[in-house]
């Protein structure tokens, strides 16, 4: 079956069975993994996807609990009460590098993420609605007829 | 094997006979119905100027509930689902994408099975008996008790109690959305045959990339809710075509749903701003502290636009897990 899902995923795979289709799409176990793996590997060797989403995730789930905004301000305050220099304290460099470490990457994904307000020309959607917004509230939202219609506007644009 | 559908007769007439006396009654038949019973049928889906025709079989094998919906117009596409996993064979040009998704309630099971959800924003009235793919319907009305939601209008079949047809009415009582059998039939078996994709050999058969299903827990929170709608999920995921984490906070009041989308305004992304209607859904876009943010539902207009001025970022960090 493992090998079969390689040949699925290289588009080699004799589709006249149906079974290990659906097998496959609706399997929660050991061969889901292998897709997931497979497909992982497949991503990776095409360049897609380099941050994974689960990465990014965790990155801002670390940035939670780190208490970012307060640290540098209280690295700050200890330094001008205490009489040996703090800079030749070994435990301080590895606090201000992780903190710095952090605040890069906080920075980075704030900039990347509020970058500038563009609102100085915004779009009416009343011209232009991404039809993306409203396949995505199909397909999640719990009561939607308009699930069989999706197709129409949403998978053509793909 | 007469007997026992006699039997079964004899009791689903008892049960209209109390139905016509308690509307939620009848509703509750309603929403049960369409996961016990099996059958097989067609039905017509018309949202704005889109229609589309749908090949329905369902069955409920001991407690296991299958359905294959096969689009009989447009592009091939066939929805399978099994329980709440569903999983769709979606034809696109030279290839067949499988896509998996989690469960929804599919026509003709759109009712909730607990109505208490819907019971305060919601009144129930029976109405007439009146004829849908050749089977008599019960009228019942789902009249809200606000201007944050529609109202709809449900035929259940007098005997069965399935629901075979159901009107989305907007504040001026017109029809926005319809969706209903044109012919319908009861299955006396339990062969699973039917419960496979038809295959088409010239094709390729691809998964689709699984960008999405992150349940989380985050800080966006919505001050002023209309009444009747709760937070029901919250997904972060990529929306096709979009390069990054958008946020997705799904509302519901039972039966209407609400969807709102958040992702921050990127350099060189321009802000969308206004309102739209697409067939029976309205759409609000809006900008808040450098935050795109639209929301999108099957619901009055004054329903998303409250919501979208609502939404604001809470500092605290929520410790609450959803989901």
């Amino acid at each position: 079956m493992k090998e079969q899902l390689s040949a699925l995923i290289d588009g080699e795979f004799d589709t006249h069975n149906a079974d290990h289709l659906l097998i496959v799409a609706k399997s929660d176990g050991e061969l889901r993994r292998a897709w997931n793996e497979y497909h992982m590997i497949g991503d990776v060797m095409r360049g897609d996807v380099v941050l994974h989403r689960n990465v990014a995730g965790r990155i801002l789930e670390a940035l939670d609990e780190e208490p970012t905004v307060i640290a540098p301000a209280m690295v700050k305050a200890s330094r001008t009460d205490t009489k040996q220099p703090f800079f030749k304290k070994t435990a301080f460099w590895s606090v201000a590098a992780s903190v710095t470490a952090v605040m890069f990457v906080g920075l980075m994904l704030l900039q990347q993420q509020k970058a500038e307000q563009t609102l100085v020309n915004p779009i009416e959607i009343a011209e232009s609605m991404p039809s993306e917004y409203l396949a995505a509230h199909q397909t999640y939202a719990p009561n939607s007829a308009a699930y069989y219609i999706q197709s129409a506007s949403y998978t053509e644009q793909r | 094997m007469l007997r026992w559908m006699l039997a079964c007769g004899l009791c689903c007439a008892s049960l209209n006979i109390q139905a016509s006396e308690d509307p939620w009654l009848a509703l509750q038949k309603t929403a049960f119905a369409a996961r016990e019973l099996n059958y097989q049928g067609v039905f017509v889906y018309q949202n704005g100027n889109q229609i589309r025709s749908v090949q329905i079989t369902h069955m409920n094998n001991a407690g296991r509930e299958l359905t294959r919906n096969v689009v009989l117009d447009g592009q091939p596409r066939e929805v399978f689902s099994e329980g709440s996993d569903i999983v769709i064979f979606n034809a696109k040009n030279n290839k067949v994408v499988i896509e998996k998704r989690r469960g929804q309630n599919l026509f003709p099971a759109m009712l909730p099975t607990n109505l208490d959800v819907i019971k305060s924003s919601y009144i129930a009235k029976l109405g007439a008996v009146e004829r849908i793919a050749g089977r008599d319907a019960q009228i019942i009305d789902l009249v809200p008790n606000d201007n944050f939601r529609y109202s709809y209008r449900i035929w259940s079949d007098a005997e069965f109690g399935l629901l075979l047809k159901m009107t989305l009415l907007d504040n001026q009582n017109r029809a926005i959305e319809q969706i209903g059998f044109t012919q319908l039939s009861m299955l006396n078996t339990h062969e699973l045959d039917w419960f496979q994709p038809k295959i088409d050999l010239s094709k390729q058969y691809v998964m689709e990339d699984e960008t999405t299903v992150n349940h989380v827990s985050n800080n966006w929170v919505v001050a002023n809710l209309p009444p009747g709608y709760r937070k029901i999920d919250h997904i972060e995921h990529i929306v096709p075509g979009k390069s990054g984490i958008v946020n997705q906070v799904i509302f519901s009041d039972g039966i209407a749903s609400v969807s709102v989308f958040i992702e921050p305004l990127k350099k060189g992304m321009r802000a969308k701003t206004g309102h739209k209607v697409v067939g029976s859904t309205n759409i609000c876009a809006h900008v808040i502290d450098g935050y795109q943010v639209i929301v999108v539902g099957e619901v009055p207009a004054q329903t998303v636009q409250q919501i979208a001025k609502a939404i604001s970022f809470n500092k605290q960090p929520t410790t609450t897990a959803n989901k």
